[in-house]
């Protein structure tokens, strides 16, 4: 049995090994493969995995884990590697297991409206598949053309229109796991919220660290009847959110509330040609849905409310085209950061809405005393700000610049009564600053929850919980690759 | 360092968005068979943390087909980055296998031989010997089967509009000597506009060498070419990927379309209104360098769309990759297959009987295994003009037999 400390096998074992164990096709090993494992889009630590894995069915993945076990060798799920956290990352080598060959929808059942798929699975796949049906699985992160389903299980994914439908545990009926000991356990059922213990709940947002899901039964939820969709502009972020104030307050429930700054106005304008309202800092996107009439009336109602704010110009979808003009800013703004700026970092933090100005105006400040470009994108409805810098990756003083202002930016959240973490997870990225959060005594008890079902902490090891038995020395070897 | 290359791939944020575009990626499920992956390890090559020739075979995988461009929110100029990364590959390694190929398919002479060769050979494959230099497998690509070549039926000129000006059509490599019949229609569809046709018999463009890491040669081929075209005259490509790297090289000096957009801006949809048309079945794949290089999705549906009695339906990955991706087909059987198969299963299931399609290396790959399906596969030109002439003309009817027997 090999433990932590030993010397790090050799690729042929691995492949000699796990390929007769499986198929020789499932295993891929050297130097390229390893490089281009090391990361997933949070690029600021990096760990190289000995071994790729990419099993095709439950049985697949059973058998090695239960291999890993046996061996001591620390194993990694991944989807599709759009993880913001490195929660993907191959924190103390070993292998990735990747879903990306188990992407098949095993059942459909439209009368009780649910889907069985595999878990590598594309988000959006799910929709596609059922929307002649006219239903679709709500869940929508950014990412939804490409994350899986296994990887918005285990970040507890939401998207902007989370307000109104819920992230994505209000959306899993069942799911099958591959346990940190190799065996496997099938989770809930057919519907949401039976008897005992949420077992279910308890794996959805555990950012891989309580096994591997293979497949899941999703809730799919009828497309809307009719869909309403503005676009404010201000010329203050104060208006913007007095008026996001006012719409939750008027019982209005959007569909989604989404605010975009000025940084991202201006990216998106480079890139795509759209051009706001001069004077324009912050921009609001409502949308309302369901029944004809009472959508289009509270549309009306945020309409009204925005240019009580002051707004200086309210914009209307007409059509569909009109529409997705409209999302583009939200849709596309971070990934249109990549156009001014070699490489970004995408911060997740959580604040009551009524400090959004206050800490605007921190990110502001920070982002100038470290010289970084910076935009964000703010899920209005929920509090849940994303501030994304823009940085050259090939520069390492530029790396440490954004860490230590990634770090501000987190501390300044929960300084104001918010949270590390709103739907990106803490992965590797945050671990260390989950003590701002919590007391020590309640890491433990979180950390012993994990043991529990986590014996020896090889399966996804040194996420979430800080300064577990050897993540410290590891966590210096992963920025040393980047710095 | 190649500062171009560490520039243009420096601005991937590794965010994945490409991933499900990408046709590679879909069948093998491995990050380093995607855009994401190549471009990550490419830099790494650049930046001296691999050796390039662990990253070649991942490159060497990629199909050309720039879906990874379509979808990336970043604007990362992945065409570009490919091209230079095989450079720098192709500077540390000795090619001949490549080489020769390249040089024979792109040589009309060779490839009519080639095709006169397919035709008699039914079932042919491609010489063992070619694909056996690139990958263990054996060849699955058939030998190029030229079109059958007779004449469509004379032209009525009373009843077309007045000639208003005149285009070039590009023959190039494969068009002219593997596909005249779809040569012949473009210059009819031309004339229906009022557009004089002429022919611009100028060999290869070059886009194949270009795709393949030798840009410089593929350069200056595509300038050979351009150089033929009167200046302030129009080139027309019925090739896509030809089209496309024309575009490229002409740096908006000289003016290139493709077919369809030039017949789409000139009114062929209101000539197809007028036509007789025929009841068909249709649906409508997207050649990589037509949709992903060139942007152009719109002119030829709604061309097709306005055919009396057709009806178009929409395929679901219409714009994924078929497999062909230049002279992928050769160099990596398995994976050209998988795709193949996915393209023609996508196509069935749309219940279409005809494959519309604006591309050779996707017309070639594509029209065996669709006929086994029961598909027949046209170039958006062969589709347009049987509107006006007939279907009969261009599907494998009697017609065609007896003519052919006859010559
Ligand atoms: C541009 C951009 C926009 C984004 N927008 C949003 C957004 O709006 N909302 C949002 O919530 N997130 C967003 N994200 C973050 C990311 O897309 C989500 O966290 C997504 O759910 C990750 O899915 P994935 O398949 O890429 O997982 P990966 O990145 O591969 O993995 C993420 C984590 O899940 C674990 N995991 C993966 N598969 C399994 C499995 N089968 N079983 C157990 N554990 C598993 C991994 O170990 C890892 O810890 C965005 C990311 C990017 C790059
Ligand atoms: S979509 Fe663009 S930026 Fe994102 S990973 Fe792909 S190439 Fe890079
Ligand atoms: S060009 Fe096509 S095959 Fe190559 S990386 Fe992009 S999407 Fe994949």
């Amino acid at each position: 049995m090999l433990n932590m400390e030993a010397p790090r096998p050799t690729e042929g074992f691995f492949a000699r090994e796990l390929g007769a164990l499986l198929a020789p096709d499932r295993i891929r090993v050297g130097a390229a493969a390893a490089r281009a494992y090391e990361c997933d889009a949070y690029t600021v630590d990096r760990a190289e995995p000995w071994a790729i894995a990419l099993p095709e069915s439950t049985e697949e993945v059973a058998v090695l884990v239960r291999w890993c076990v046996r061996h001591g060798v620390p194993f990694t799920p991944r989807g599709a590697g759009t993880g913001l956290s490195g929660g993907a990352m191959a924190a103390r080598g070993g292998i990735i297991v990747s879903t990306k060959r188990m992407t098949q929808i095993l059942e459909v059942d439209l009368p009780n409206r649910r889907i069985l798929a595999q878990a590598g699975i594309a988000n959006k796949r799910l929709s596609d598949a059922v929307a002649a049906a006219g239903l679709h699985f709500a869940p929508d992160p950014s990412s939804q053309t490409v994350s899986t389903l296994g990887g918005n299980i285990a970040e507890n994914s939401g998207g902007p229109h989370t307000l109104k439908y819920g992230v994505t545990a209000q959306h899993i009926l069942g799911l099958t796991l591959v346990d940190p000991t190799g065996e496997v356990v099938h989770l809930g059922g057919d519907a949401t919220g039976g008897p005992g213990l949420d077992f279910v709940g308890l794996v959805v947002g555990a950012e891989g660290t309580l096994g591997i899901v293979t497949e899941a039964w999703v809730k799919l939820t009828p497309l809307p009847e009719a869909v309403h969709t503005l676009l404010a502009s201000f010329a203050e972020i104060d208006q913007a959110t007095a008026s996001v104030a006012e719409i939750v307050g008027s019982g209005i429930l959007p569909a989604a509330l989404e605010m975009m700054d000025e940084g991202i106005m201006r990216a998106v304008s480079q890139a795509f040609r759209l051009s706001y309202p001069e004077g324009a800092r912050a921009l609001l996107l409502i949308e309302c849905d369901g029944a004809p009439e009472a959508s289009a009336k509270e549309a009306a109602e945020a309409e009204r409310i925005c240019r009580a704010h002051r707004a200086l110009a309210v914009e209307i979808a007409e059509d569909e085209a009109a529409r997705q003009r409209l999302w583009i800013a939200r849709k596309k703004g971070i990934g249109a950061m990549g156009r001014l700026a070699p490489s970004i970092v995408t911060h997740d933090g959580v604040i009551p809405r009524s400090k959004l100005p206050e800490m605007l105006r921190f990110v502001y400040e920070v982002a100038e005393q470290h010289r970084l470009l910076v935009a964000n994108i703010f899920h209005a409805g929920d509090g849940n700000l994303h501030p994304c810098f823009g940085f050259d990756d090939r520069d390492p003083e530029q790396i440490r610049q954004v860490v230590e202002a990634g770090e501000k930016i987190l501390r300044k959240c929960v300084e104001l009564g918010g949270s590390l973490s709103g739907e990106h997870g803490v992965g590797v990225e945050k671990s260390e600053l989950m003590s701002l959060m919590f007391s020590p005594d309640d890491l433990c008890l979180q950390a012993d929850a994990k043991r529990i079902f986590n014996e020896g902490d090889l399966c996804n090891p040194c996420k979430v919980f800080p300064s577990q038995k050897g993540c410290i020395e590891h966590r210096a070897r992963w920025r040393g690759v980047a710095w | 360092m190649n500062a171009e290359l560490s520039e243009l791939a420096s601005h991937c944020i590794r965010c994945g968005f490409c991933l499900e575009s990408c046709p590679t990626f879909l069948v093998t499920g491995e990050e380093t068979e995607s855009p994401r992956g190549r471009i990550y390890l490419a830099r790494g090559s650049l930046e001296g943390r691999l050796d390039w020739r662990q990253a070649a075979p991942h490159l060497d995988a990629c199909l050309g087909c720039r879906g990874c461009e379509t979808a990336c929110p970043s604007g990362v100029q992945y065409g570009q980055i490919v091209e230079l990364a095989r450079e720098e590959i192709a500077a540390r390694r000795a090619a001949p296998g490549l080489r020769l190929l390249l040089g024979m398919l792109t040589r009309p002479g060779v490839l009519r031989r080639l095709g006169a060769l397919g035709r008699r050979l039914p079932g042919a494959r491609m010489p063992r010997i070619l694909g056996l230099l690139f990958s263990n497998e054996p060849p699955v690509a058939g030998l190029p089967v030229a079109q059958w070549s007779g004449m469509l039926p004379p032209l009525d000129e009373t009843l077309l509009m007045p000639i208003t000006g005149q285009a070039f059509i590009l023959d190039g490599c494969a068009m002219g000597s593997l596909f005249p019949r779809v040569q012949e229609a473009s210059a009819r569809l031309l004339r229906r506009v009022g557009l004089a046709p002429k022919r611009l018999a100028s060999g290869c463009c070059g886009a194949l060498h270009a795709h393949s890491g030798y840009v410089a040669q593929g350069a200056a081929m595509a300038r050979r070419v351009l150089a033929r075209l009167p200046e302030n005259d129009v080139l027309v490509a019925t090739a896509a990927g030809c089209g496309s790297w024309l575009k490229e090289q002409a740096h908006g000096k000289r003016r290139v379309l493709d077919l369809s957009e030039l017949l789409h801006e000139n009114g062929l949809g209101e000539a197809l209104k007028k036509a007789p048309g025929y009841w068909a079945v249709a649906t409508y794949h997207d050649a990589c360098h037509l949709a992903h290089a060139q942007g152009i999705r719109s002119q030829p549906r709604e061309l097709i769309t306005a055919i009396p009695g057709l009806t178009l339906l929409p395929m679901p990955e219409s714009d994924l990759c078929c497999g062909s991706g230049g002279i992928s087909n050769l160099t990596h059987p398995s994976q050209a297959v998988a795709l193949q198969t996915r393209k023609l299963e996508n196509a069935q299931a749309t219940g279409a009987s005809l494959l519309i399609q604006g591309n050779p290396g996707c017309h070639l790959w594509l029209a065996p295994a669709a006929k086994a399906r029961g598909l027949t596969v046209l170039h958006t030109a062969e589709a347009l003009e049987a509107a006006f002439i007939g279907l009969e003309w261009f599907c494998d009817g009697a017609k065609q037999t007896a003519e052919a027997e006859r010559t």
